[in-house]
């Protein structure tokens, strides 16, 4: 299931900077999953040529590094278990990827604004609470109520 | 500082048009909008000038700051704009509210997270959008890009609010 810190998260194994803590750990292999490329195509609207070369339509060739900091963090969600990562660093055009991964698998992440998971439901616990969500509204009562944000 | 900036910063690849009136604007926005990109040419500019390649029009200095020794630098700045991407984690602490708060500089600063230590109006919070296929720049090779106001409050259809929230003039925080 996804959990969702919102907030401050004082952890270890946080990692508040998501794009330079992926340039400097992140594999080969993990480029070239279908999951990645795929992530890539729809974020970022570039194709991942090769585990260290990008083609996009606006920068041109480009290396893994200059990927956005949204799709890098969507790639250390699916191959970094070890580590809670900054989902601020992520638009909302990131929602769906992110929804995907919890239901997939276990997954916590940081958020320090109200990203925009859509209008259908879902499930979602708040880290901070304890308590599971289903909606968008339901989402954004509880985190605001709880002053949460 | 005061008055409004027009920013032009491109290269070879991409072109981004930016307007700043306030002393904080805020820019947010899709993962891939070219919000870092546009941090990153600008830090170019600064560091290497015309040598970078990089092209950058405005009528003050803008420069980038980052964690790396950001107080020494900043209380070093006047009268400039001032760029700061989102994974700069000072961003968030009192002591950078306190030095917004006593600088002459503007801050143009790239985050979704709210800032509640900064005063700041909805009005200048923004996004970035690919124009390379308005009539302006069909013409062209380069990505255009320009900003949008994310929260247009200023609109000419009927709206009927259910609730009104107000600020009294003795808040503290003019914007």
């Amino acid at each position: 299931m996804l959990r969702i810190h919102f907030g401050e998260l004082d952890s270890e194994n946080y990692i508040y900077n998501p794009d330079a803590f992926f340039d400097n750990t992140y594999e080969d292999d993990w480029m070239m999953d279908p999951v990645t490329v795929d992530m890539v195509r729809d974020i970022d609207g570039s194709e991942v040529k090769g585990p260290r070369l990008i083609d996009s339509p606006f920068l041109g060739p480009i290396p893994t590094e200059r990927l956005s900091g949204g799709v890098k963090t969507l790639i250390l969600m699916k191959h970094d278990p070890d580590h809670v990562f900054n989902a601020s660093a992520c638009g909302d055009n990131c929602a769906g990827w992110i929804l995907k991964l919890g239901r997939e698998s276990d997954l916590l992440i940081r958020l320090g604004y109200l990203m925009d998971f859509g209008n259908d439901p879902f499930e979602i616990e708040i880290d901070n609470l304890g308590v599971v969500v289903h909606d968008k509204r339901e989402l954004y009562e509880t985190v605001l109520e709880n002053e949460l944000l | 500082m005061i008055g409004k900036y027009s920013i032009e910063v491109y290269n070879n690849r991409v072109h981004y048009f930016l307007t700043v009136q306030r002393n904080i604007t805020v820019i947010q926005g899709n993962s891939a909008s070219g919000k870092t990109e546009l941090i990153r040419l600008i830090n170019l500019y600064d560091t290497y000038g015309v040598s970078s390649g990089v092209s950058l029009k405005c009528g003050v200095i803008c420069r980038v700051l980052t964690s790396n020794d950001w107080k020494t630098i900043l209380s070093s700045l006047y009268s400039c704009i001032i760029f700061i991407d989102e994974n700069e984690d000072f961003l968030k602490t009192k002591e950078f509210a306190e030095a917004v708060r006593g600088s002459d500089n503007y801050f143009v600063i790239v985050t979704r997270d709210d800032l509640s230590q900064l005063p700041y109006s909805v009005d200048e919070i923004y996004g970035l959008r690919n124009v390379t296929d308005s009539s302006k720049h069909k013409e062209y090779k380069r990505v255009y890009n320009e900003t949008y106001k994310l929260y247009n409050l200023r609109t000419n259809s009927h709206f009927d609010p259910s609730l009104v929230v107000t600020e009294d003039t003795n808040s503290g925080v003019p914007i």
